[in-house]
């Protein structure tokens, strides 16, 4: 039917499912579907750059996070604190594991394994290391990303806060400070990276002869 | 402008739906990407079937998540539960109506707006609805995109037991509202994954995964 030239234009909207041939977007411009005008992909500006740079930062503020205290408690002397993990893991200790993995699984684990895989992703494009399954890799961080949470943690946090400070005397930790950063390192990571793109440099990288 | 549309299946073709990549399928039910290695189909299979499946049973969550006690609380031996709705009428009643907002739009509101317009999604294509197209595939790009937000509660009640663990002086325990709330929201997003948009725009009994 057609060439391998312009399948490589060829274009199906995600959502209408409208056929379309698209060339020549400008960096930094976005190609909308012909049909129903969602975005079918944006052209980067910049390349895999800056992307690269904001994942590593998330990826140091995602480990400062988790590792110290959100926040610490001090009530009548006593003090509290809790880390990420540990507010997922009460639940385990409070008889409800369901609520426990839940917890863990949208704000611990995906969130560090799409950074980190992303990480991987873009090291291997940027420096063209031609690393071992970086389309699985990326396919899952794909397949996985709308169950990722750390957004709504963090306006779960401010609410916490809210309640809190009416009766009690709180701390904000290091921890609190981090993600803080990370949320907005990540969203600005997240804005910049194209899936679209990564793909096209990931099969430009196994056509190249080794 | 729409008469020019040509619709990918009519061509023997599918869009990848993780790396976007258009494969060739003709008469195949489903083919591996050539690039990503998934699966790709036509259509989701069944969609209508799964999307309706999921949302029922998420609607029925709705209705503990939002009665029963979200967390207990002791103080001094004073015991107390908390639903959403105290919950909110706790920080009306405080003076912080923007937190009141954020928990009731988040966790009441949100949730059945969204099943609302997966329902309305749902009805539109099994009625093969010719009109607001546009429309309606933006409605589901929303109601994908608010759906997590609604699992804020969940992680408010994790960090509040976490930190108040004082022994005799005051504990807070999670209440059977959390589980029923976790799954409702898992529910309603594996009802919007399972919906395939694309039916809204090509006739629904041609094209829904079970026929071929």
């Amino acid at each position: 039917m057609e060439s391998k030239e312009q399948a490589g234009n060829l274009f199906v909207c995600h959502e209408c499912d409208a056929l379309q041939t698209i060339k020549g977007i400008e960096p930094g411009n976005v190609a909308a579907c012909v049909c129903c005008g969602s975005t079918l992909f944006k052209n980067p500006v910049d390349g895999v750059e800056k992307p690269l740079a904001l994942i590593v930062a998330s990826m140091i503020f995602f480990i400062v996070a988790n590792l110290y205290p959100i926040i610490t408690l001090n009530i009548a002397g006593i003090e509290r604190a809790a880390t990420l993990t540990e507010s997922a893991l009460i639940f385990l200790k409070l008889g409800r594991p369901e609520l426990a993995v839940t917890v863990w699984f949208c704000c611990v684990f995906l969130p560090g394994f799409i950074i980190s895989g992303l990480l991987y992703v873009l090291l291997s494009i940027r420096y063209e290391l031609g690393l071992p399954y970086t389309k699985p890799v990326l396919a899952w961080i794909i397949r996985l990303s709308p169950w990722e949470m750390v957004d709504v943690y963090y306006l779960g946090i401010l609410v916490v806060l809210v309640k809190l400070v009416a009766m009690a005397d709180v701390l904000l930790d290091t921890g609190f400070y981090a993600y803080s950063i990370l949320i907005f390192v990540y969203a600005a990571a997240a804005s910049l990276i194209e899936p679209h793109f990564l793909w096209e440099c990931l099969s430009r990288q196994d056509s190249k002869p080794q | 402008m729409n008469h020019k549309i040509v619709r990918a299946i009519d061509r023997g073709l599918a869009g990848c739906h993780i790396c976007g990549q258009v494969v060739e399928l003709h008469d195949k039910t489903y083919a591996l990407c050539p690039r990503c290695n998934s699966k790709v189909h036509y259509r989701k299979h069944g969609s209508i079937a799964r999307a309706w499946a999921l949302l029922i049973s998420a609607f029925i969550m709705y209705i503990p998540a939002n009665t029963e006690p979200m967390m207990h609380t002791s103080s001094l031996g004073r015991e107390s539960s908390d639903t959403i709705m105290s919950g909110v009428l706790y920080f009306l009643s405080h003076g912080d109506w923007p937190i009141a907002l954020v928990i009731f739009s988040a966790s009441v509101l949100i949730p059945i707006l969204k099943m609302i317009a997966l329902a309305y999604i749902l009805i539109m294509v099994q009625r093969g609805a010719t009109t607001r197209k546009i429309e309606n595939t933006r409605l589901y790009f929303i109601a994908e995109v608010m759906g997590k937000w609604s699992m804020v509660d969940v992680f408010v009640v994790a960090l509040l037991a976490a930190l108040i663990q004082l022994g005799a002086l005051t504990n807070i325990q999670p209440g059977p509202a959390g589980m029923a709330f976790a799954a409702m929201v898992i529910l309603t997003m594996f009802a919007a994954r399972a919906l395939d948009p694309k039916l809204i725009w090509s006739q629904a009994e041609n094209y829904d995964g079970y026929k071929e």
